[in-house]
């Protein structure tokens, strides 16, 4: 029953949900980004470059990847501090387009056992065996995926519960009074951009690995308006919201042969629709409040 | 130095077709407020319409512009009615991301009704090379950029000297002043977007008929060229439209020659990146106090 | 002349307006009083055509308007200066007279054109800064602006929405100068206020408006008689 084939699902729906993550805290202070991918893409390709041209162990090399997608994401947040809502978005934009071009120029080859491995610009970056070298099953990968996710999600939470949390809300509701608070937008923003990075860049670097070929296509608009669409219509008053929406997507819709071929537009017009009628998604603030309220009362009773 | 100046009459040429593209982006803000992305795809689409009447019917070029303008009008509609008239006034940025979603259905569309990688287009207008000493410039691009001057002065016309161009500009100021004077805000708003569609169909027609193809590239193609020209110069404003992508024309047409195609397109996102940070408003646009209100807004 | 009967009107499960009733004479200037909150606003919303009633009645010489639209009833003749004035600002003088006559078919050509001629002619200021941006103009000429917008419609009832507001006092006398001289051309007012000292002085036919219905009405010497409202509107002390 768990062939190869579910499982791939299974694990395109971990690692996905992981961007999908990235672009919802974002979601959560208020800013809307549709360029998370570029840092899925930059920790894709750093990741790999790691294992596969300096043989460094996965562990390092996620971290590698992640860390500089982090930092690469703080320092987008630092240069768009200033501008806000449409503004900032279409930059997230421009900025992602800058890194999927350059990523067409990147090439960076080794020669390991005879063979020119690396990424060649547009032709891509194959080989990227880690996982076969070291005889890691398919299983066994889903597996590392979910304890990755697992981690992210348990930190998300108790995030969901702390005073920055609180604040990233705040400035989510409204940055005006947030300030008002005596609280510093700056260091929040920037702090929400440098997680959400190195979230979206554990994203990347496990995709490479487990798709073994990146190329700079992948990382495109689509794969960002997509991250921004799972929370958008899962919900953003709960870490569950974007995962559900990666589950419709990816679990429902991808695997349904009737749409084949149909996805985008059945996924496009969800999102229209649910932008009219429940805009901050199906469990939104205040349907989570109400959950929450709804058992509490049962436990108590 | 020649071929800097070569590069941007070049520019120019081009740039007159980002400046009608952008001249619709910025209309739609101007008047609503809002990011329509459904843009691109829209003229697609209409000029898929285009090309179907060029290869079933008749290769008359005036048809198919006909064609074009009725079916991006038609999905024009649609857009408005989905991504903008059914959210609530202050949702601004939702209908931005509304119409990005909307913007993956209709490629999709696009794939489902023409799956070849391209079309031919009818070639409006007669390809000879014109010299003007060590210069050169193609003459489908000079009538383009007189065209697109035309329908510049046209627009000014309509907007300045006609009563819907009045109620067009009333609502842009202030919509809840506009329905005090008794004037229908949603039925502007409606002119608003067919007006922003004929200019769209016009555009593609035109930037398609110099390349005699269309490919499923356009739309994006058509979005972001125009997003981008309609920032440089300033949100909601015209001469801002112009003045974009005329700059973006130029800007392309160099990193093009010296560095490639992916220079150029990067160069672009670059230009772009680097004005939204020093300065939002665009070259003529205003200074982002007042906008920011705007901005400032969550789903 | 208007007729305003039980109106009640609702912002979603709130009623802001419970039940009331006014009449404006042509000719007259008929004032609604009454604190903020009262409804006042509302009130003018409702027979402006921009908010819809859920029940009662507005009827202008007999035609009924309760449930037109507000491009139908500014055509019908009744013309609304808004609270804040609510000019264009990014618009010239010239066009936001012209956005006053917006409603008018294009056979009135010529009588628009004497009615701007004739906005000029009351307002000076106005014609001095024709082309000027409406945003940079004063408190008082924006003032001037809104009423000569309004007066563009050729309106047989004019509706004024706290013509005082924001306004330093010395404007505040020219404006209900203004007001004066309009109604003794034969313009009639529907002015809603809260400076009752002032609506005193112009009104002939005055209601108090609390909490979304009418409590008073009756001529400026009948309400200045009234000690309750003497004690609540005027400012006369308490004994």
């Amino acid at each position: 029953m768990l062939n190869d084939y579910v499982l791939t699902i299974i694990s395109n729906i971990g690692m996905i949900s992981l961007i999908a993550l990235s672009a919802y805290l974002l979601l959560v202070t208020g800013q809307i980004s549709f360029g998370q991918q570029a840092f899925f893409g930059i920790s894709a390709y750093a990741g790999a470059i790691a294992t596969t041209l300096w043989g460094w162990p996965f562990w390092l090399a996620l971290i590698f990847g992640s860390g500089l997608a982090g930092l690469a994401a703080g320092f987008i947040g630092l240069l768009t501090l200033r501008i806000s809502g449409m503004y900032f978005s279409i930059a997230t934009l421009a900025f992602a387009e800058m890194i999927r071009l350059s990523l067409f120029k990147l090439t960076y080859q080794i020669e390991i056992d005879g063979e020119l491995v690396g990424p060649n610009g547009a032709e891509g970056f194959g080989e990227i065996r880690w996982i076969f070298d070291h005889d890691i099953s398919v299983l066994e990968y889903t597996l590392l995926i979910y304890a990755v996710l697992m981690v992210v999600l348990v930190g998300m939470v108790l995030l969901e519960r702390s005073r920055l949390g609180m604040i990233f809300r705040m400035l989510g509701s409204d940055a005006l009074l947030t300030r008002a608070q005596g609280l510093n937008p700056v260091r929040y923003k920037i702090t929400a951009a440098v997680i959400a990075g190195f979230i979206a860049g554990l994203g990347g670097t496990l995709y490479a690995h487990s798709f073994t070929y990146i190329e700079p296509q992948i990382f495109n608009v689509m794969l960002g308006v997509h991250s921004l669409a799972y929370g958008l219509i899962g919900g953003l008053g709960t870490v569950l919201g974007p995962l559900i929406g990666v589950a419709i997507d990816i679990g429902f819709l991808e695997s349904i042969r009737i749409f084949q071929g149909y996805r985008m537009i059945v996924f496009g017009g969800l999102v229209a629709v649910m932008l009219i009628f429940m805009p901050r998604g199906i469990l939104d603030e205040a349907r989570v409040y109400w959950i929450k309220a709804v058992a509490r009362r049962w436990f108590n009773a | 130095m020649t071929d800097f100046v070569q590069n941007c009459i070049d520019g120019l040429m081009f740039g007159s077709g980002y400046a009608l593209l952008a001249l619709g982006f910025t209309l739609v803000f101007g008047v609503m407020k809002r990011l329509n992305l459904s843009f691109g795809p829209s003229i697609m689409l209409g000029a898929y319409a285009g090309t179907w009447v060029y290869l079933n019917f008749s290769d008359n070029a005036w048809l198919v512009a006909l064609a074009t303008v009725i079916a991006t009008i038609a999905v024009g509609i649609y857009v408005e009615r989905l991504c903008f008239r059914a959210i609530r006034r202050d949702s601004t940025i939702a209908s931005m991301v509304s119409s990005f979603a909307i913007w993956m259905q209709l490629e999709e569309v696009a794939m489902h009704l023409l799956p070849e990688r391209t079309y031919p287009f009818p070639a409006f207008f007669t390809t000879t090379t014109i010299e003007f000493g060590p210069f050169y410039a193609r003459s489908e691009h000079i009538t383009m950029l007189l065209l697109t001057l035309l329908l510049l002065v046209l627009l000014h016309v309509f907007l300045f000297r006609t009563r819907p161009g009045l109620a067009l500009r009333l609502v842009s100021d202030n919509p809840l002043a506009s329905a005090y004077m008794g004037i229908n805000n949603s039925n502007i708003l409606f002119l608003a977007f067919a007006l922003v569609s004929v200019l769209g169909g016009l555009a593609g027609f035109l930037i398609l008929s110099a390349d005699t193809q269309v490919t499923p590239f356009f739309g994006l193609w058509a979005t972001f060229k125009g997003l981008i020209a309609m920032m440089l110069g300033g949100m909601g404003s015209l001469p801002g439209a112009i003045l974009g992508g005329l700059l973006l024309g130029i800007v392309e047409a160099n990193a093009f020659w010296y560095g490639g195609a992916v220079i150029r397109d990067l160069s672009a996102y670059l230009l772009l990146f680097v004005m939204l940070i020093v300065r939002p408003g665009g070259l003529i646009g205003q200074k982002i106090v007042a906008e920011q209100r705007a901005a400032d807004e969550r789903v | 002349m208007l007729k305003v009967e039980n109106i009640v009107t609702r912002y979603g499960a709130i009623e802001a307006l419970k039940g009331m009733s006014l009449e404006a004479q042509h000719g007259e200037v008929t004032c609604l009083l009454g604190p903020n909150g009262a409804g006042k606003t509302t009130t003018m919303f409702t027979i402006a055509g921009i908010l819809s009633s859920h029940s009662g009645s507005i009827t202008l010489d007999g035609n009924d308007l309760t449930h037109q639209s507000a491009p139908a009833i500014v055509r019908t003749g009744i013309a609304l200066v808004p609270e804040n004035r609510l000019v264009f600002p990014e618009m010239s003088v010239a066009d936001n007279l012209a956005a006053g006559a917006y409603c008018r078919p294009r056979s009135e050509k010529t009588a628009i054109d004497q009615d701007l001629a004739q906005v000029f002619d009351r307002f000076p200021p106005l014609r001095k800064r024709r082309e000027q941006l409406s945003g940079t103009l004063s408190g008082g000429e924006q003032q001037m602006l809104a009423i000569g917008r309004a007066l563009m419609a050729r309106p047989k009832i004019l509706m004024m929405d706290e013509p005082s507001l924001g306004l330093a006092p010395l404007i505040v006398d020219e404006i209900f100068k203004i007001i004066q001289q309009l109604n003794q051309e034969g313009v009639t007012i529907l002015l809603v206020e809260q400076n009752a000292r002032m609506a005193l002085k112009v009104a002939h036919k005055l209601y108090l408006l609390e909490q979304g219905a009418v409590t008073f009405e009756g001529s400026p010497t009948e309400m200045q008689q009234d000690e309750l409202i003497q004690r609540a509107y005027l400012g006369v002390g308490a004994d």
